[in-house]
């Protein structure tokens, strides 16, 4: 039996706004569906399977709203599931597709997906929702947030390495600028670190401009077997092949406290170390920092990103600070990382993010990305994302083959 | 006129992503409204109920693994490393605190605390994980560091929610 290559075909993502007062949820991903066809090349109708990438009921305000997307997309009578994984769910998504692929029980899949973040509950709502995907009667009750716990895991990475409010301040205005050249980013902005410094505070040592946006937008993708794919889109040898090449998936405990030290303790994401392994041995990577070309990482706060380049393996531990503000991940640098934006810049609908994650990668292994962001010759790429404080990751790697 | 009293808006939008011709041009017209709900849950507290209840006697308990005598607090009914069905034990409520943030933003069922507050992770004498509640009575926010003593110490409510019948303080 030959080796059931998985491909991605193609992808498309909506505008990604604070509100897109324009479109409901079903709306969006409608959008997202047919830009990722126009993308593929491929007759949806020839499309086998869907799956559902969203996280929340509460935003949407719409239980299995995978049965409506579904029939909105003219795929009923096909097979279809939901994926959840809180912010790691577009990623976790796209690796359940990869193991219906691989497994044979289809040859086709589209995996779409939104949310309505923005401003369909006000920011306090917001905050209360995210905050129940924590444990919502020991952590939550107690007036934790989202932003307060991923503040506790900078500020011990701070204790233990000396990494400095400045340090991740470049991120932000990092992510922020290289969405600058995303057409479909939400955030936008040419910023100093001295902005970023002053701006308000949140939960310190987070201030406003070191956590992500809160976004309205959806993400639609196409994978299929490379046979698949031969057959059915018109753009099969116009271009280069994107090849899903593996992927991983760790856990951690919910609440961070339960973590033993002195690894990962409150400063490191242990499920993302675990992930990245399973990818790297998959992909047979041993040098992750010089093998990857390109990388979209969770930054859903600028000290995480630091955080992950560390578990990721692109650096040594208590390096990333300096490393970052030297410019090593920057857009010309050894290792750009976000160069869509990120969730800084870009934003993030939860459902849609890992799915805008993997076409970021899709259109840079590609050659396809603005030439302001485009990584030259990038041939590797790969995605990083989670759900709570690391308790739940994903990293995907993608290649190119001509 | 017909009246929608939950009527927020309606306006004439323009395509997102500025195309020409714009796909969707006949669907530029849009109603927004406000939806309301709010519901009240019957929820059990379950086999961490000693916990909370003994709150309301000032004791604070965590609960220790049989097999290989981790303490776990918050209490966990069943050692994840051993599957093994745990005991109550009692803690003196001493620690010290390991991280923190300070908060500038509640979420909107803790409307009512007071801003900016303080959320400490504190290691517990006796307990093998850590604790996260509010830290109060700590003056000036420079003081709240990596290490800082701090105890557990109770009120009389009332509360809504029973883990807001304790908190930490610094131990002076």
């Amino acid at each position: 039996m030959p080796e059931r290559n998985v491909v991605v075909v193609g992808g498309g993502l909506t505008k990604f706004a604070a509100e897109r007062v324009d479109a409901s949820v079903r709306d969006l991903v409608v959008e997202a569906v047919l830009l990722a066809v126009e993308d593929a090349g491929v007759d949806l109708r020839q499309v086998e399977h869907g799956l559902t990438s969203y996280e929340s009921d509460h935003f949407n305000r719409q239980m299995t709203l995978g049965a409506i997307l579904h029939d909105h997309l003219g795929l009923v009578p096909k097979p279809n599931l939901r994926v959840e994984g809180g912010g790691a769910t577009g990623a976790l998504a796209l690796r359940t597709a990869y193991a219906y692929l691989k497994s044979g029980l289809c040859d086709s899949i589209i995996v779409y997906g939104g949310e309505t973040n923005g401003k369909s509950v006000t920011s306090a709502t917001a905050q209360q929702l995210f905050a129940l995907s924590s444990d919502a009667d020991w952590e939550m009750m107690v007036g934790g947030t989202y932003t307060a716990y991923y503040a506790a895991m900078i500020r011990e990475h701070m204790r233990l390495y000396g990494t400095t409010e400045r340090q991740f301040a470049h991120i932000a205005v990092k992510n922020r600028g290289n969405a600058r050249y995303n057409p479909i980013a939400q955030k936008p902005m040419t910023l100093t670190i001295d902005d970023v410094l002053n701006s308000a505070p949140v939960a310190e040592p987070y201030k406003l401009l070191d956590c992500s946006l809160l976004s309205d937008g959806a993400a639609a993708v196409i994978l299929a077997t490379e046979a698949w794919a031969a057959g059915h889109s018109t753009q099969w040898g116009e271009r280069p092949v994107v090849h899903f090449r593996a992927t991983g998936c760790g856990t951690d405990t919910m609440r961070l406290g339960d973590r033993p030290f002195p690894y990962p303790g409150l400063a490191h994401f242990r499920g993302k170390r675990e992930a990245a392994r399973q990818a790297y041995k998959m992909a047979g990577l041993t040098d992750p920092f010089r093998q990857i070309d390109v990388a979209e990482l969770y930054d859903s706060y600028s000290g995480v990103e630091l955080q992950a380049y560390e578990d990721l393996g692109f650096c040594e531990y208590g390096q990333a600070g300096p490393l970052a503000e030297s410019g090593r991940f920057d857009l010309g640098g050894e290792l750009p990382v976000n160069p869509s934006g990120g969730l800084l810049g870009r934003g993030a609908p939860v459902g849609a993010t890992g799915l805008a994650q993997a076409i970021e990668i899709m259109l840079q292994l590609r050659g396809e990305a603005n030439p302001r962001r485009q990584v030259p010759q990038a041939r590797r790429g790969l995605t990083d994302t989670h759900a709570g404080t690391g308790t739940h990751c994903v990293v995907n790697i993608f290649e190119r083959r001509d | 006129m017909a009246e929608v009293t939950n009527k927020l808006k309606q306006l004439t939008v323009a395509d997102p992503l500025g195309r020409t011709p714009d796909p969707w041009a006949d669907f530029r017209e849009i109603e927004l409204i406000a939806l309301e709900w709010s519901q009240t849950y019957r929820h059990s507290l379950g086999k961490y109920s000693r916990f909370f209840l003994e709150l309301e006697n000032g004791r604070f308990l965590a609960t220790r693994c049989p097999t290989c005598q981790k303490v776990w607090s918050p209490p966990r009914p069943l050692c994840p490393d051993d599957l093994t069905i745990t005991v109550w034990t009692e803690l003196s409520g001493r620690g010290q605190v390991v991280s923190f943030s300070v908060l500038h933003y509640a979420p909107a069922m803790l409307a009512f605390l007071e801003r900016p507050y303080v959320l400490a992770y504190v290691k517990l004498a006796g307990a093998d994980t850590l604790f996260a509640h509010l830290l109060q009575n700590y003056g000036d926010v420079s003081k709240v560091h990596y290490g800082l003593p701090v105890q557990v110490v109770y009120n009389e409510g009332p509360v809504d929610h029973p883990i807001m019948l304790m908190a930490f303080e610094p131990r002076l």
